[in-house]
């Protein structure tokens, strides 16, 4: 059977290679150097950034508390979503693990099925109680105990709206 | 060592997240990078991308209104795209293989799970001046070609077609 239409493979000029030069190719150590120095002296704001994180979490979980509709829900996904991706950065990865337990269940149950407030709340609280220990560490066994429970309430949860 | 020009890159850094966008700057400005413009959402970047024109774009994406995927099959497919051809580092909380396929098709050119680290974000940096991928046009998909990694996933006729793609996959 012919093609519809043809298939074209090309490859443009290489404009960056030719703007920024770099003979040998590999990784620039020393401008690496400057930009790990340049996040330790930004880590002093990490504090910061993730209490925000943290606020918009609690802001969408209260809003979604008050008006379970869509764009409750999707501004509680998105929060969620948020908080997973940066809490890591900002050296919180128990946060992260959490937020990521918590966005899994609101991605992943079917529109239609409700979201369990109290599942919300308990991820939201080990969130704020984490941040509040400023926990970092993820040896923590009580952390892990605690992630290791949310992370089964949520299996379960999604295991019966898929039924 | 290798010694790049960064000072010569313009770069556009696309997040709704303000603190997101300075750690992203702060990297790139440490790298060299001194003309960066910013948005704070995929309309706004698109937007600027005729001003600014830049040669590099780092994008999330998860943002209010247009995502970064959204932007991205823009950007490859609009004719009024200023560069079609422009790089894209996509930085996104979602990890799944799944997800950077989904990036991937969407015409992403490198992929960037969160968190952001330096090293990360360099070696995406180098990637994209050292590694450039060809471009490939079908009757469905303009943008890097998508088989840089996985050239033998298919080995049968007409491999590039899309209906051949969907069958490797």
């Amino acid at each position: 059977m012919a093609r519809k239409q043809p298939i074209e493979l090309f490859m443009p000029p290489n404009m960056l290679k030719a703007k920024v030069g770099g003979g040998q190719g590999g990784l620039d150590m020393a401008a690496m150097k400057r930009a790990e120095d340049a996040m330790q002296a930004l880590e002093g704001e990490f504090g910061d950034w993730i209490a925000k994180d943290v606020e918009a979490l609690t802001s969408a979980r209260a809003r979604y508390a008050k008006t379970s509709d869509v764009a409750a829900r999707h501004a509680l996904l998105r929060a969620a979503h948020d908080i997973k991706g940066q809490a890591p950065t900002f050296n919180y990865p128990l946060i992260a693990r959490v937020a990521c337990s918590l966005s899994r269940m609101i991605g992943e149950l079917p529109p239609e099925a409700d979201i369990p407030l109290h599942l919300v709340d308990a991820h939201v609280n080990a969130i704020m109680v984490i941040h509040k220990h400023k926990m970092q560490d993820t040896n923590d066994k009580t952390a892990q105990a605690l992630c290791a429970k949310l992370d089964a309430r949520v299996d379960d949860v999604l295991a019966t709206a898929k039924k | 060592m290798s010694e790049y020009r960064f000072d010569r890159l313009k770069v556009l850094v696309v997040d709704d997240n303000v603190h997101m966008r300075k750690l992203v700057t702060t990297i790139l400005q440490a790298f060299g990078v001194t003309q960066i413009a910013e948005a704070e959402s995929a309309d706004r970047a698109w937007q600027s991308l005729r001003d600014s024109n830049p040669d590099v774009i780092v994008l999330d994406w998860v943002m209010e209104g247009m995502s970064g995927l959204e932007l991205v099959r823009m950007i490859r497919s609009n004719p009024q795209a200023p560069n079609p051809f422009v790089p894209v580092i996509m930085l996104s909380g979602h990890t799944s293989l799944d997800h950077v396929r989904q990036a991937r098709d969407a015409g992403v050119n490198e992929f960037i799970a969160k968190p952001v680290s330096v090293k990360t974000m360099m070696s995406r940096l180098v990637s994209a001046i050292e590694h450039p991928r060809p471009y490939v046009r079908t009757g469905s998909y303009f943008g890097p070609c998508r088989r840089r990694r996985n050239i033998h996933e298919y080995q049968g006729p007409e491999r590039r077609s899309e209906q051949s793609r969907q069958a490797a996959e």
